[in-house]
């Protein structure tokens, strides 16, 4: 799908869409959301729909910013504490390292 | 694990090799739009032109540039592959488990029972693949549309999601790293969700080609690991000259698809397609027989005709204008998984890199080939006959000649 071909308010409206995906807990849509439109939002010159997009894609990087820290939180406070936790940790974990941690 | 069926269609209907739209046309004059809503510029193409250009050489530039746009992701995907057989020992090891599609074992006593039974497998192998194409077709004839979109979705769902999974959770096994359930599951709902929709609906068009490498490689991984030994060999020998038949055949199905969506004028399923640029299939005057997908300038034998943009606002009934912008070439998914599979089975079973690479560059060699062919002929051609024979070829003979003489001459030391 070539962005340039198409009229600005199927962009707008294609922007709001991954904008709204986004919140079905999905930072990677909203990744893809600035990544295709940072252009379109910001280096092309102004059309009528241009300050909608740039909102959008503001508050996708936002959104993206929010999980990015709150998945980096738990990875952290997971690796570090997993051997402590025992059990709990055996129940959360998906894959247990062998060896001696 | 017993693979269910829905992963059967994903490789059923893609191995051809679909020409994007014929370029056959001898040249272009660019035509002023006379409408005053006039928001864009189009390209009208009529067959009455004199050739500017010469046939030839436009037959030879379309060729070389496709070459080029295709060996990119073929590359890819086989990198992928061989990444993952070389570093993650699970799709190596062999533990008894077979697809229903291979029903009968090869840890036989005798060499000729072994052989019988792959034989045996391959044969049940190609009817499955058969009878889901044909059904494929005849609902493609019976405009059921809803079935097949539901049943490809299921398939890319399956895909994305559970194989994955799988996949990722190997990895983490391989290199021993600890991982909880709710970060595996925010990725793989991720992973999922994203490819979903940029493979059915809506993406940015280099996420889709690589979500399609990558659902191509888990497949091509999920078969390395899944059929026997031998039975593998023999399934890429048939399923090329099956390949064949039915592209070529007349009443081949998968010539039938082709040339069916051709007359409706519709793209086949982006599921199952991998397109090096975009399409535009053809674009009347009346807008609503367009597809939605508008064409990127790729090409460059369409040098002055840079924009092409979206012929939106009304029609002109008078001026019927056959649009059409070849800017790529459509290479069926199936393709890929087989190459790989070719490539991956290589480097699980061959001694060392030396095979590995041979077929490598045999297939890559057949896909150049496929695609002169492609270019002269200019119709849908099958994609495996001739890489598939390279590979095999050049598996088989650097497994037991090359690399024997080639240790040789290095145990006494003589360079050539």
């Amino acid at each position: 799908m070539n962005l340039e071909r198409l009229p600005n308010e199927e962009k707008l409206s294609l922007c709001r869409k991954y904008y709204l995906g986004g919140f079905a807990f999905l930072p990677f849509l909203w990744l893809v959301n600035v990544v295709w439109f940072f252009r379109e939002a910001f280096v092309k010159p102004a059309y009528t729909e241009q300050l909608q997009i740039k909102t959008y894609v503001k508050r996708s990087a936002l959104g993206l910013l929010l999980w990015v820290a709150v998945l980096t939180t738990w990875i952290t406070i997971f690796q570090h504490f997993r051997a402590e936790w025992g059990e709990v940790a055996d129940y959360l974990s998906f894959t247990i390292p062998l060896g001696i941690p | 694990m017993n693979a269910s069926d829905s992963e059967e269609d994903c490789y059923n209907e893609r191995t051809a090799l679909v020409q994007a739209e014929n370029p056959a046309l001898p040249s272009y004059r660019p035509e002023p739009d006379p409408r005053p809503a006039g928001q864009c510029e189009y390209v009208c193409l009529s067959a009455d032109q004199e050739a500017d250009v010469d046939d030839e050489e436009l037959t030879l530039k379309y060729g070389a540039k496709h070459v080029i746009m295709l060996f990119v992701p073929v590359t890819l995907c086989m990198v992928v592959v061989v990444a993952t057989i070389k570093s993650v020992s699970f799709y190596t090891e062999k533990n008894g488990q077979q697809l229903i599609y291979t029903p009968f074992t090869e840890d036989t006593a005798s060499v000729g029972l072994r052989l019988l039974n792959s034989v045996l497998n391959t044969i049940i192998m190609i009817s499955v693949i058969v009878v889901m194409t044909i059904f494929l077709v005849v609902l493609y004839k019976y405009r059921c549309y809803k079935f097949i979109h539901g049943w490809l979705i299921l398939s890319s769902l399956m895909l994305l999601f559970w194989f994955s999974f799988m996949y990722l959770g190997e990895v983490f096994k391989t290199y021993n790293v600890a991982m909880d359930y709710p970060t595996v599951g925010m990725i793989i709902w991720n992973f999922g969700a994203v490819g979903m929709i940029c493979i059915h609906w809506k993406g940015p068009l280099q996420l889709q080609q690589a979500y399609l490498i990558v659902i191509s490689a888990l497949m091509a991984l999920v078969f390395i690991k899944y059929l026997p030994e031998w039975s593998a060999w023999v399934i890429l020998g048939a399923i090329s000259i099956y390949d064949l038949v039915a592209v070529l055949c007349p009443k081949g199905p998968l010539r039938m698809l082709v040339e069916t969506a051709q007359e409706r004028n519709e793209p086949i399923f982006p599921a199952l397609i991998y397109s090096s640029a975009m399409v535009w299939t053809v674009g009347m005057a009346n807008p609503s027989a367009h597809s939605e997908r508008p064409a990127q300038d790729a090409a460059p034998l369409w040098e002055g005709t840079a924009h092409s943009r979206w012929v939106g606002g009304q029609t002109s009934g008078a001026q019927v204008c056959l649009l059409y912008f070849s800017g790529g070439v459509k290479l069926g998914l199936g393709d890929f998984i087989f190459y790989s599979v070719l490539v991956g089975k290589a480097a699980a079973t061959g001694e060392d890199w030396n095979t590995t690479l041979a077929c490598f560059v045999a297939i890559l060699i057949g896909l150049c080939l496929t695609l002169l062919l492609l270019a002269i002929f200019k119709k849908a051609l099958p994609a495996l006959p001739i890489s598939i024979t390279f590979g095999l070829v050049f598996y088989f003979s650097t497994d037991y000649l090359v690399r024997p003489f080639m240790d040789s001459l290095a145990d006494h030391q003589f360079y050539i």
